[in-house]
């Protein structure tokens, strides 16, 4: 069994674990130090491409390579992200950080902004995360007091500015376009690529946005190496990583582990097996965006290889764990229920197809299902994947294709019965 | 440069050049929503996606720039890009987004203004799939939102491609619209407090490609397949944005701008387009009049020549100096041609004055302060502009004899100086007034002279930078009202002078003659985007 890491959640559950004495006391901010005082901003931004991080907030794309993508030196104003967004169903791995860790974070921001030469950074964190939003307000202020932020930090003559902006109670906001246009201030929704932020990115600047707990790894590769870094769990998406376990399952929670864990030990030792030891039916491996696995499809490494065989993804590694009680009908016409409502409805296929969607999964839920429906799900899906601006409408038809295959014999039973047939098990939990 | 196969035909593409771009430069149609020439790119609607050779996804042809490939790499050993708008990846994209914008779109048709232009209901026709799966309640929402002095927003037909909000947006700069919402609940709106009224508000309408915006003034008054349309110029302003003028039985309905990017792009200001309406509110003669015992009384037109240089000529027994001629920056080239004949041959050599009628400011985007459509004629055929509103009333006082052509001087003026243009006048022997309709400085007349409409009649005109351009007739006009120059061929002739004969074609001989510029331009050279004359550049 893999053993249960203490790196980015080192400072979890320490008494005081905010407060910016209590991090420098467990040698916070030395990795800054060591970078602004024996490095120079291109030996950071190696050590980073060396350790090949990868993006945690559901693509996976590589840090460092794309810090590169920004504009050298400093002749022009140029801008990092922290996507504190967190809204993905099943996904609640950056919380415990921010509300654990924030100088962690923190710190990782700095380190990325030297690294970048960047003039500064935006936290955006979700509206609903008030509690979040005031501890990392605090810690903030706290590395101002000591000098982590502001004019020429600790004397090595870089200056970095951090700024904390709340988001409004919008999923789509945590696009990283989208997320930029509510920061300015203007409607949420997601700008149409080319350009990319790198090139036009916050005010129009050169900007990089990475998650949360992106950043908090930064500092745990300056301090022990890059190679240190990238020997840890899987070598294609290397590193220690928050999943983030939810659903039937005896201990919820989110668990550090190191990536690449296998899906079937996460499940049944650290997550303690299914609730009420019944069956297990599904799991959706990365957050609500990527395709569910039927039970027998969980022996595998929670590493973009291993998911791959199975035709799914990590995504942002919140694992949804589902016994025998729960009807995939329902469990779809939840999530599509969402992606409609977030949908931020500037594309045609994405606006007009998730509700189309959620009211074809209705009809079936409720028993009004026709013989053909299945099709249409595949057909209205298929005509939303891969025709939208931004990749919402590829979230919402990815789950309604693999609901609708790997469980297609419960989808015809309700058409076909014209009602749901397993009514009588809906067992309700708390996730 | 790059090139590029849309489907069979090689094009070779400045780098840069986008897809949809090309196509339809090259006569190839690619179905879009959102784009617009004059507006940015979006890429919302998700109609142009087009298959592009090598790419796994669908592309937006309106978004996606052609870019050169390396020499190693091209495709086909040739091709920069090849785009196949026929494919079955193609079809299914569009038939997939049309069918979407279906979905709640409300069956209007039959009562829809947009019916017959709609770009919607073409697109079904051509790209759409025949059969419907759409089976469900649609999402309902508003349909006759008052948003703006104008404008009448049914919000369930909108498609959301944003061209109204971009428009004001990007081209008016007056920001009045958004999106609010989200999903399928997103709708168009107004900003708290703001109404859709900016001086250019009614080319939403034009730019909405389906009914969701439409003009109050023209909404319910014809179907469009019934309505006869021709390309003619705005009478407003020394712009004279290229129209298109939409008749029915012999009534102006609407005008529509024509894209012309030598004058005005695809916009024109509310005001110009609204003429169909204050054309409403005119009183308009059919047939000549004249004044006897205090009243105006019709006569026919045969024999009206002679009356009319009768009575000119038994006024001016003094000569010309008891004359005023007032003549108009309404009047097309030919009709001030026609205007310097009559001063030659009845006026003895004298010349008359075009008042420089101005109203408010230039704006940057149409919108001139002169509001006369061809003041710049004027001063190539070397008629006399007086200065911005200068007073008329000098021009006019002591006179026993004037003519007042197209322009409604009394109206125009305010105050004391109306006053003074309305004592001048009553103090004169013979007062002839030649106008569309019955205007103030006409109920002074002793003689009115019922002239064609701008609507009625053929001209030129040329605007302040130069370009000259083909007012059309829209409308036949009854039999008895008639063009200036038509008027001055016969009063010419029954004064035994040698006039042009009686048709636009006949004097527009003689404004090539006089125009510098357009001694070898034909006709066909001027449509429709009018010519910029080369001695007179902006
Ligand atoms: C609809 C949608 C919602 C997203 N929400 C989040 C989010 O809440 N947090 C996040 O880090 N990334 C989110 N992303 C991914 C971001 O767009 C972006 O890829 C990510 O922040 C990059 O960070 P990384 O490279 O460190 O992974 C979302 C993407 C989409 C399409
Ligand atoms: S895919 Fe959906 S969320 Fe993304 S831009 Fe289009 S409508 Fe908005
Ligand atoms: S009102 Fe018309 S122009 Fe405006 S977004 Fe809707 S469809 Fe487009
Ligand atoms: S800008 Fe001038 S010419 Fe153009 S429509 Fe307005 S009034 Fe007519
Ligand atoms: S025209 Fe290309 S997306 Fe609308």
């Amino acid at each position: 069994m893999a053993e249960v890491l203490k790196l980015l959640t080192r400072n979890v559950g320490k008494a005081n674990s905010t407060n910016v004495d209590s991090y420098m006391a467990s040698g916070g901010y030395e990795p800054l130090m060591t970078a602004l005082h024996k490095m120079s901003p291109e030996q950071v931004l190696g050590e980073v491409k060396a350790s090949n991080l990868k993006g945690r907030g559901g693509a996976g794309f590589p840090a460092g390579l794309k810090w590169s993508f920004l504009p050298k030196g400093r002749d022009r104003v140029k801008y990092l992200v922290c996507n504190a967004d967190e809204s993905e169903p099943g996904t609640f791995k950056d919380r415990l950080l921010i509300e654990n860790d924030p100088h962690a974070i923190l710190e990782g921001m700095i380190l990325a902004g030297f690294a970048t030469q960047a003039a500064g950074a935006f936290f955006y964190i979700r509206g609903e995360m008030p509690q979040g939003f005031r501890i990392f307000q605090r810690a903030v202020d706290q590395a101002y007091e000591r000098g982590f932020l502001g004019k020429n930090i600790l004397g090595s003559g870089f200056g970095f500015d951090v700024y904390v902006s709340r988001g409004a109670g919008a999923y789509i906001c945590g696009e990283e376009t989208a997320l930029m246009n509510s920061l300015e201030g203007k409607r949420g929704e997601p700008r149409l690529k080319p350009p990319f932020p790198a090139g036009f990115g916050v005010y129009g600047q050169p900007s990089n946005i990475n998650n949360v707990e992106t950043y908090a790894n930064v500092p745990l590769i300056i301090k022990n190496g890059g190679a240190w870094y990238a020997a840890i769990g899987a070598p294609s998406a290397p590193g220690p990583r928050l999943y983030g376990v939810s659903g039937h399952v005896k201990r919820p929670g989110v668990y550090e582990l190191p990536s690449g864990v296998n899906l079937r030990e996460l499940i049944y030792e650290h997550a303690g097996g299914i609730l009420g030891d019944r069956p297990l039916k599904a799991v959706i491996p990365g957050g609500s965006s990527v395709p569910v696995l039927r039970a027998d499809q969980i022996d595998v490494t929670m590493d973009p290889d291993g998911l791959k065989k199975v035709g799914t993804m990590v995504g942002s590694a919140g694992v949804i764990v589902m016994n025998d009680t729960v009807c995939m009908v329902k469990a779809m016409v939840n999530l599509m229920q969402f992606y409609a409502h977030e949908s931020c409805g500037q594309c045609t296929p994405c606006r007009e197809g998730t509700h189309w969607l959620k009211l074809i999964l209705q009809r079936i839920e409720e028993g009004g299902g026709k013989p053909g429906d299945v099709d249409l799900i595949l057909d209205v899906s298929n005509n939303i994947m891969g025709r939208t601006i931004c990749p919402l409408g590829d979230a919402a038809a990815m789950p309604a294709i693999a609901f609708a295959t790997q469980f297609r014999d419960e989808f015809d039973a309700h058409i076909r019965e014209g009602r749901c047939p397993m009514a009588h098990t809906h067992m309700t939990v708390a996730v | 440069m790059p090139l590029i196969r849309i489907d069979d035909k090689e094009i070779e593409a400045p780098e840069g050049e986008t897809i949809l771009r090309l196509a339809l430069k090259h006569g190839i149609h690619i179905p879009y929503y959102c784009w617009h020439p004059a507006l940015s790119i979006v890429g919302q609607c998700r109609m142009c996606l087009v298959e592009v050779k090598g790419v796994p996804k669908p592309l937006t042809a309106c978004s996606t720039a052609v870019t050169s490939l390396p020499p190693d790499k091209k495709i086909d050993g040739k091709y920069d890009m090849v785009v196949d708008t026929k494919s079955q990846v193609t079809k299914k994209a569009q038939k997939g987004v049309l069918e979407f914008l279906l979905l709640n779109h409300p069956l209007d048709c039959p009562i829809c203004d947009q019916a017959g232009e709609c770009q919607l209901q073409e697109y079904s026709y051509t790209y759409g799939e025949p059969a419907s799966r759409l089976e469900f309640e649609k999402v309902h929402a508003p349909k006759r939102v008052d948003i703006g002095p104008h404008v009448v927003f049914d919000v369930e037909r909108c498609i959301k491609c944003t061209r109204c909000i971009r428009f004001c947006k990007e081209i008016t700069r007056t920001e009045e619209l958004t999106l609010a919402e989200r999903g399928v609940h997103a709708r168009v709106e107004t900003f708290p407090g703001k109404q859709l009224d900016n001086p250019y508000s009614v080319c939403t309408v034009d730019v909405c490609p389906v009914g969701a915006l439409t003009s109050k003034e023209f909404r319910f008054k014809q179907r469009v397949w019934f309505l006869t349309s021709t390309n003619s110029v705005c009478q407003e302003c020394s712009r004279g944005c290229s129209v298109r003028v939409d008749t029915y039985k012999g009534e102006v309905l609407r005008l529509v701008p024509r894209d012309n990017p030598k004058v005005n792009g695809p916009w024109m200001c509310d005001y110009g387009r609204l003429i169909s309406e204050r054309m409403k509110d005119l009183t308009v003669l059919a047939r000549p009049k004249v004044r006897e015992g205090g009243r105006l009384t019709a006569v026919p037109w045969p024999g009206f020549a002679q009356v009319l240089q009768k009575k000119v000529a038994s006024s001016l027994k003094d000569g010309a100096k008891d004359a005023a001629l007032i003549w108009s920056g309404r009047m097309p080239l030919e009709e001030m041609a026609a205007a310097k004949a009559l001063s030659a041959g009845i006026f003895g050599g004298l010349q008359g004055t075009l008042p420089k009628v101005c109203r408010g400011e230039d704006d940057d985007l149409l919108i001139r302060k002169e509001r006369r459509p061809n003041l710049k004629g004027a001063a190539l055929l070397g008629l006399a502009v007086t200065g911005e509103n200068a007073p008329v009333s000098s021009l006019l006082k002591g006179k026993k004899v004037a003519l007042v052509v197209r322009e409604d001087v009394v109206g125009e003026a305010q105050g004391p100086e109306k006053d003074a243009i309305k004592a001048a006048l009553s103090a004169m022997d013979l007062v002839i007034v030649a106008d569309y309709a019955l205007t103030e400085t006409a109920a002074l007349a002793h003689i009115f002279i019922p002239l064609a409409g701008w609507h009625e009649m053929e001209g030129t005109v040329v605007n302040f930078m130069g370009v000259v351009q083909k007012m059309a007739r829209s409308v036949l006009p009854p039999r008895d009202r008639k063009a200036f120059y038509e008027v001055a061929s016969l009063w010419l002739s029954s004064a035994g002078i040698d006039a042009p004969e009686a048709s636009f074609l006949a004097w527009h001989a003689q404004v090539r003659k006089a125009v510098p510029g357009m001694k070898d331009l034909m006709i066909r050279d001027i449509l429709p985007h009018g010519v910029q004359l080369p001695e007179v550049g902006p």
